[in-house]
């Protein structure tokens, strides 16, 4: 199971099985208790949008070595409609999911690096990256 | 306030006061007729007790709608102070409106 | 720096795990504060408390640090509403600075020069309700003792209602006549508001033309609360109604103009509706109460009865300005 790198999104099941692969993988590159809650909650949160606004996606997890420190990446992909104002989803404020209330500036708050890029009728591609310290 | 549509005739009770906070409400209610054709609006203002002028903006605003659609917007029960408030922006001589006291009970 | 709030932390729980003293729960709500302070999560602290329970009681059974686990997963949400709620505060205030800048801009572009005629004296304030003025008062006058004035009250309030304003003032200046007669002010200001604005947003003015050789106002109104003339002689309020729709409804609209002299001691009371819809637990305050206060102030200067009239008006609301308030009054001596 920790083979597998991604996880399908196309029903609320699958938002439980993708933070379980991002948690696996998050302890085992030896990040602790706090930040695997953080990094299954961005997790959560992103498969959620997947679910809930393209209906159909995928997150993928990589595990990433740069200069000898160690990290997660979570990449969300999905075909879907796309955000027609990525400035105001960014905004505090402004929760799209309405579930946990963090939205993607929750998010871009729980991870160390984020990317979103997104395409009106095309689809969304969010990177969002946790360093080990 | 309540609102029931059919064939063509939209009839309405606005209750309570009218003012900055409440008017975005009403505005929004009333917005989801404004397109409609030929639309007969009947609104009964016989229980509001106080409206200022972003009140009279919204029903304003609904009038102007409804009539570019070949609509008609007639406001009924209005207060001796609503009656006024209508008079003195000259809006009681375009639009329907009839006080408490005429043209019924 | 983590270390040491963990040792301090972990002080706190083992004096507290063995007196359970009302010191140590202060203690604990100092250091909070402490922890507040310094931005950390929810989620930090309930991991730090795990860890100074694990470093103390090692022995416990793994159900509790299970628990421990299950509320660090369930704090990241507060945790992440926390720093919202900061940010949010950040852009408040942001705004709010923001608004004070907009606000001087406004009160820099809108000044209006106070004319001074043979026989009138003129009382004037304008107090906005928030920080932008929806109402707005403008005068344009020349040498030979010809002033005109308008007032006019923007349909809401704030930013929107402000930066229509400036509109109004821009098709004043263009017509920078003082001779202007009243219907045809209207008339281009009308049209000026009419292709500009949102369905709902409409502009009340009313338009005086006052000739100091004459002692004569001759005056307009385009849906605006009517002024009032006070008669000396007879001691008497009476409104001065005229006939005409808020500007920008329709393109059609014609405005009617009427002709007033003013005698020693009358007058010309003019307002928005700031002054005239202000309301207490008793409810409404009446024109008359209004007219009273006047009257109580008439032989004083027409700033004096100006500010009396917003001072007595404000006091009854309890302090509060619910619009903003407009008053201007024109005394012939």
């Amino acid at each position: 199971m920790s083979n597998q790198s991604s996880v399908e999104i196309q029903t609320e099941w699958d938002i439980v099985a993708a933070r379980q692969l991002g948690r696996n993988v998050a302890k085992e590159l030896g990040f602790g208790t706090v930040d695997q809650a953080r990094i299954t909650t961005a997790i959560s949160e992103l498969a959620r949008n997947i679910y809930l606004y393209a209906g159909h996606g995928k997150i993928e997890i990589q595990r990433l070595t740069n200069n000898g420190m160690k990290g997660i990446m979570i990449i969300a992909a999905d075909n879907g409609p796309g955000i027609s104002d990525v400035r105001k989803v960014m905004e505090d404020g402004f929760s799209t999911s309405g579930g946990l209330g963090a939205g993607l500036p929750g998010v871009k708050r729980l991870m160390d690096e984020f990317k979103i890029d997104t395409t009106q009728g095309e689809g969304t591609d969010i990177r969002a990256t946790k360093w080990l310290r | 306030m309540e609102l029931e549509e059919s064939n063509n005739v939209l009839t309405g009770i606005v209750r309570g006061e009218i003012d900055a906070h409440t008017a975005p409400v009403l505005r929004e209610k009333l917005e989801t007729y404004q397109n409609e054709k030929n639309l007969e609006a009947v609104l009964d203002l016989s229980d509001v007790n106080y409206m200022d002028s972003t009140g009279l903006g919204v029903f304003v605003a609904f009038y102007k709608s409804i009539n570019s659609n070949g609509g008609h917007v007639k406001l009924k029960g209005l207060s001796a102070r609503l009656k006024r408030l209508f008079d003195i922006t000259g809006l009681g001589d375009i639009m329907d409106i009839e006080a408490v006291g005429k043209g019924g009970k | 720096m983590v270390q040491k709030i963990d040792s301090q932390y972990k002080e706190i729980l083992r004096q507290y795990m063995q007196r359970q003293s009302e010191q140590n729960l202060y203690d604990g709500q100092n250091f909070s504060r402490q922890l507040i302070a310094e931005n950390t999560s929810p989620e930090e602290v309930i991991s730090m408390h795990k860890a100074a329970m694990q470093e103390m009681y090692e022995d416990l059974p793994d159900v509790v640090w299970h628990s421990f686990d299950l509320l660090i997963e369930m704090m990241i949400s507060y945790g992440l509403a926390l720093q919202e709620r900061e940010s949010l505060l950040q852009r408040q205030e942001e705004l709010r600075v923001e608004m004070d800048l907009a606000a001087n801009v406004q009160e820099t572009l809108l000044k209006t020069t106070t004319p001074s005629l043979e026989g009138l004296d003129i009382g004037l304030l304008s107090i906005p309700a928030r920080k932008m003025n929806g109402d707005y008062v403008y005068f344009v006058s020349d040498q030979e003792g010809h002033a005109g004035i308008a007032v006019a009250d923007v349909i809401g309030k704030g930013l929107p209602a402000a930066l229509c304003m400036s509109m109004v003032k821009f098709g004043m200046d263009s017509l920078n006549n003082s001779r202007a007669r009243p219907k045809d002010v209207l008339d281009v200001i009308n049209r000026v508001v009419e292709k500009s604005i949102d369905d709902s947003m409409f502009v009340s003015m009313f338009y005086g033309s006052y000739n100091a050789g004459e002692a004569t106002m001759t005056y307009g109104s385009a849906g605006h609360e009517p002024a009032i003339l006070y008669r000396a002689k007879s001691e008497t309020f009476s409104e001065l109604n005229s006939k005409g729709l808020l500007l920008g409804v329709s393109p059609a609209a014609k405005y009617e103009e009427h002709t007033v002299h003013l005698e020693q001691g009358d007058l010309l009371i003019m307002m928005t509706d700031g002054v005239t819809e202000g309301r207490n637990e008793e409810g409404f305050i009446e024109r008359e109460v209004i007219f009273e206060l006047i009257h109580q102030m008439k032989d004083e200067p027409a700033q004096v009865i100006v500010r009396h009239v917003y001072d007595e008006l404000v006091r009854m609301q309890n302090a509060e300005l619910s619009d903003d308030f407009t008053l201007v009054i024109y005394k012939k001596v």
